[in-house]
């Protein structure tokens, strides 16, 4: 028995060293708590990042005091062999009962400032430079560049297991420092569109229009999947998004409209409206 | 009373034909049998919803690969397994331990209603197999989720017959689990031996209690929904129809019920390793009334918190959901803090059930944390239906159900069998499992940061997530490896265990059914102590340590 309290002990020091070798963690990964993504991609992940740290070093203080007290019980409190005498048969105590139920109940209300804080910044309604309609469709993606007219429309990954199919997957363009409005709808199911390294996802959903605001501050090539379950080729449903300058932007919309690609992708495509009873005007 | 009475042989007891048997267990209505054939129905449903689990992760070990043949196979076996584990495998699992303990535990000699048991029972098997057999149906079985969001779940979206039996098999079967509530609330508010009064009932029995009016409120809206889905898939209704904003009606119906189930599959657990640290820590529970209180402050807060699966619906008003469902950590923290009080000064002890408590709670703290972090809407816009998610939920549900489970099954194993089960074995499992759940889902945490939605058949190798979805797989082997340990433990305990004739076994059981024969008699009790306090048993068999009250009235009575 005394053997197997040793290795209990040792468990949780091992397990906390195995978990940072195994993420093969930088100090810079650590400092970002594993989220993905550079400092400053969009004018909100900052905050995440600072929130979701903030929370961490919280939650680990509360998690390793429970589990100090829990191994110390385990191993202190342990029953010795040959001894039949019985513990003091004590049954409550009104203070630390008392003492364990304010202070997660202060820590909970701190988390919930914070968090209101926060969400209601990304959550509010920016009057954008830019807007642009994102719709999910099976099991792929259309974008309509509203302002400037032209659209993109995707198929789904054609990933075959091997490197590269990911170049060939839809890719919505944005333009650095840029305040931007995205619409989001869908053509039948629920989808759900997430940019991994902006930290946010929104669903789009079939009669009900979704927005999302922010603006991207850094140049570069961002994945991006598909989150809600919608049927057969959900894990297919992937796209890229591109932060461009400004004048790298404006060529790619004019090449989008070389191509024909004038006029926008509108509900007259949506799959709902084939279902029995529904008007030509049920999009909501 | 460490001398047992030992039963002599009557009449009735003469060895019976293989079909008499047979009809015997078809036709009981002993809660205890009932009890049994839920534990064993579910136990069943548990290895089915766990090969499939075996699969899954088999098929993400590496990117592309096609364990699978189609990705619509894929989704069928999470949806299956999702299904089978939550409904036919957890819930039903309450059933079992709260029809096998729960009347003795209040000194009565059955449930209120014992032909409704036995229809539950078989509303809950017939309707579980009515929605697994979409298996043999050639389009396969529902592959929608477990959720079954509208409009994926339409028959437009999702044809075949598999999604059909999936609707009405839950539906019948969540029938049974509501008729199984109403027993339950009524045995235990009518049926209490003199003495048992509500704030001396075991904490299982009261958490048993409280899960079971959760059950009443959350499950008929489920009932509800599905026949509206049916309705939708068969009938042509357009109930959840997206012209009249029917995605968003079935979610907030769906997960009306559904975050409640989330604590009809946690609180009897609790209430297991509520029954248990007290005994092999030899001392009272520690804060009975604050556990109770906590359990009521949970179930109330359980049934407002329902949109926090919903912040990225853009449809849900969020500071009410976010603030709603962090106050939940408030009283889970306390029954955290009590479980280690009633540890703290002990003399702890590390038989098998107690080590599968102690594995729970160090599981289920960290399952806490994480729920706090989804708690926030900020952060939860990044992590929802990723893999953090499912990490989550493994850590409290697993964490949960599984390790209580098999504590629940050592510990009571003598008073259902009236043998012990092995406790090298127990250990070994015991070892096998918890290296082979962290090594699963630790992991899954971080793939979920990074990037990883849940519910995907495959992944790129651009996206990275390669290495760690390996290390899951390999967890996922272990884990299933820790059950063999167990099969066998049943059997070789089945074929030269030994009979115990002690009425508690473990040696300081506190509740009414340490006080009674191993294995039960037919009603329960041929004998019954006084009930002083909430540890009858304990003391009973141990009166120069029994709960004040009751030495203060013995000494009265002289």
């Amino acid at each position: 028995m005394r053997r197997k309290n040793a290795f209990r002990w040792a468990a949780l020091p091992l397990a906390a060293t195995l978990m940072l070798v195994l993420s093969g963690c930088s100090s810079y990964e650590f400092s970002r708590g594993f989220l993905p993504g550079e400092p400053g991609v969009t004018n909100h992940t900052d905050m995440i990042v600072n929130l979701w740290n903030g929370s961490w070093i919280v939650l680990w203080i509360v998690g390793l005091i429970a589990w100090a007290l829990m191994f110390y019980a385990v191993i202190v409190y342990r029953r010795r062999k040959g001894d039949n005498t019985m513990p003091p048969q004590f049954r409550y105590n009104n203070p630390i009962e008392a003492l364990f139920t304010v202070v997660p109940l202060v820590l909970v209300m701190g988390f919930f400032a914070f968090t209101a804080d926060t969400m209601e910044k990304i959550e509010k309604p920016v009057d954008s430079e830019l807007h642009i309609q994102v719709i999910g469709k099976q099991w792929s993606w259309d974008f309509n560049y509203k302002d400037n007219n032209v659209y993109e429309t995707g198929i789904q990954s054609q990933f075959d297991g091997e490197l590269g199919s990911e170049a060939a997957l839809p890719t919505l363009y944005l333009p650095v420092n840029t305040s931007v409005e995205i619409e989001l709808n869908s053509r039948d199911v629920v989808h759900s569109f997430w940019v991994i390294d902006f930290l946010y996802k929104k669903d789009t959903f079939p009669g009900k229009t979704n927005y999302m605001y922010f603006t991207p501050q850094r140049e570069g090539t961002y994945q991006g999947k598909c989150a809600e379950l919608c049927g057969e080729y959900h894990s297919m449903m992937l796209f890229n998004v591109k932060v461009v300058s400004r004048a790298e932007f404006d060529s790619q919309m004019a090449a989008l409209a070389a191509k024909g690609n004038t006029g926008q992708l509108d509900s007259s495509y949506d799959r709902n409206l084939n279902l029995p009873g529904n008007g030509s005007d049920s999009k909501g | 009373m460490a001398t047992a009475t030992k039963t002599a042989p009557s009449a009735s007891m003469q060895k019976k034909t293989k079909g008499q048997i047979v009809v015997d267990w078809l036709t009981t209505t002993d809660h205890k049998k009932i009890g049994y054939l839920y534990l064993i129905t579910s136990f069943t449903y548990f290895l089915i919803g766990g090969v499939m689990a075996l699969v899954i992760r088999a098929q993400l070990a590496a990117p592309g690969l096609e364990i699978v043949q189609t990705k619509e196979q894929y989704n069928q076996l999470f949806t299956m397994h999702g299904t089978i584990m939550l409904l036919m495998f957890a819930t039903p699992l309450f059933a079992a331990f709260a029809n096998i303990l729960m009347p003795v535990q209040i000194g009565a000699p059955d449930v209120a209603f014992p032909r409704l048991n036995a229809v539950a029972y078989w509303l809950y098997s017939f309707g579980s197999f009515i929605a697994v057999a979409g298996f043999f149906t050639p389009q396969g079985a529902a592959s929608f989720g477990w959720f079954a969001y509208a409009p994926l779940s339409s028959a437009t979206f999702s044809p075949g017959i598999g999604g059909d039996l999936w609707v009405f098999g839950l539906a019948l079967s969540g029938f049974g689990t509501i008729l199984g509530g109403v027993n339950f609330i009524t045995t235990i508010l009518t049926m209490r031996a003199p003495g048992m009064t509500m704030f001396r009932m075991p904490i299982f029995t009261w958490n048993t209690l409280v899960t079971s009016i959760l059950v009443i409120m959350c499950f008929p809206p489920l009932a509800a929904a599905l026949f509206a889905l049916g309705a939708d898939r068969r009938l042509d209704a357009h109930i959840f129809d997206p012209a009249n904003g029917g995605p968003m009606l079935w979610q907030h119906l769906f997960w009306f019920f559904g975050h409640p189930e989330v604590y009809i599959l946690a609180l009897p657990f609790f209430g297991i390793v509520s029954e248990i640290f007290p005994v092999f820590s030899r001392k009272p529970i520690f804060g009975y009334k604050t556990l109770v209180f906590a359990t009521i402050a949970i179930a109330a807060l359980s049934m407002t918190v329902w949109a926090h699966h919903m912040y990225v619906t853009g449809g849900v008003l969020l500071p009410f959901f976010a603030f709603t469902t962090m106050l939940i950590a408030v009283p889970t923290g306390v029954k955290v803090f009590n479980w280690i009080g009633t540890m703290w000064k002990g003399s702890i002890s590390y038989e098998t059930p107690m080590l599968y408590s102690l594995g729970f709670l160090t599981t289920f703290i960290f399952g806490g944390l994480t729920g706090v972090i989804l708690a926030s809407p900020t952060l939860d816009f990044h992590l929802s239906d990723s893999y953090f998610v499912v990490a989550h939920f493994h850590y409290v549900v697993f964490g949960t159900v599984v390790f209580a489970m098999f504590a629940g099954i050592y510990f009571w194993y003598p008073k259902m069998t009236g043998k012990m089960l092995n406790e090298r074995l127990g250990k070994i499992q015991f070892w096998l499992l918890f290296v082979g759940f962290h090594a699963a889902f630790l992991i899954q945490h971080w793939l979920g940061v990074i990037g990883m939605p849940r519910r995907y058949a495959t992944y790129l190798p651009e996206d990275g997530f390669a290495w760690m979805n390996l290390v899951s797989t390999i967890g996922s082997a272990f884990l299933a490896i820790s059950i063999l340990p167990f099969l066998w433990n049943i059997y070789i305990t089945y074929k030269r265990g030994v009979k115990t004739t002690l009425n508690d076994p473990w040696g300081y059981g506190r509740s009414l059914e340490w006080a009674t024969e191993s294995p039960f008699p037919r009603h329960n009790f041929t004998s019954m102590p006084r009930v002083r306090s909430e540890s009858p048993a304990f003391d009973l068999n141990h009166p120069e340590y029994a709960a004040p009250e009751a030495q203060a009235e013995a000494k009265k009575k002289g």
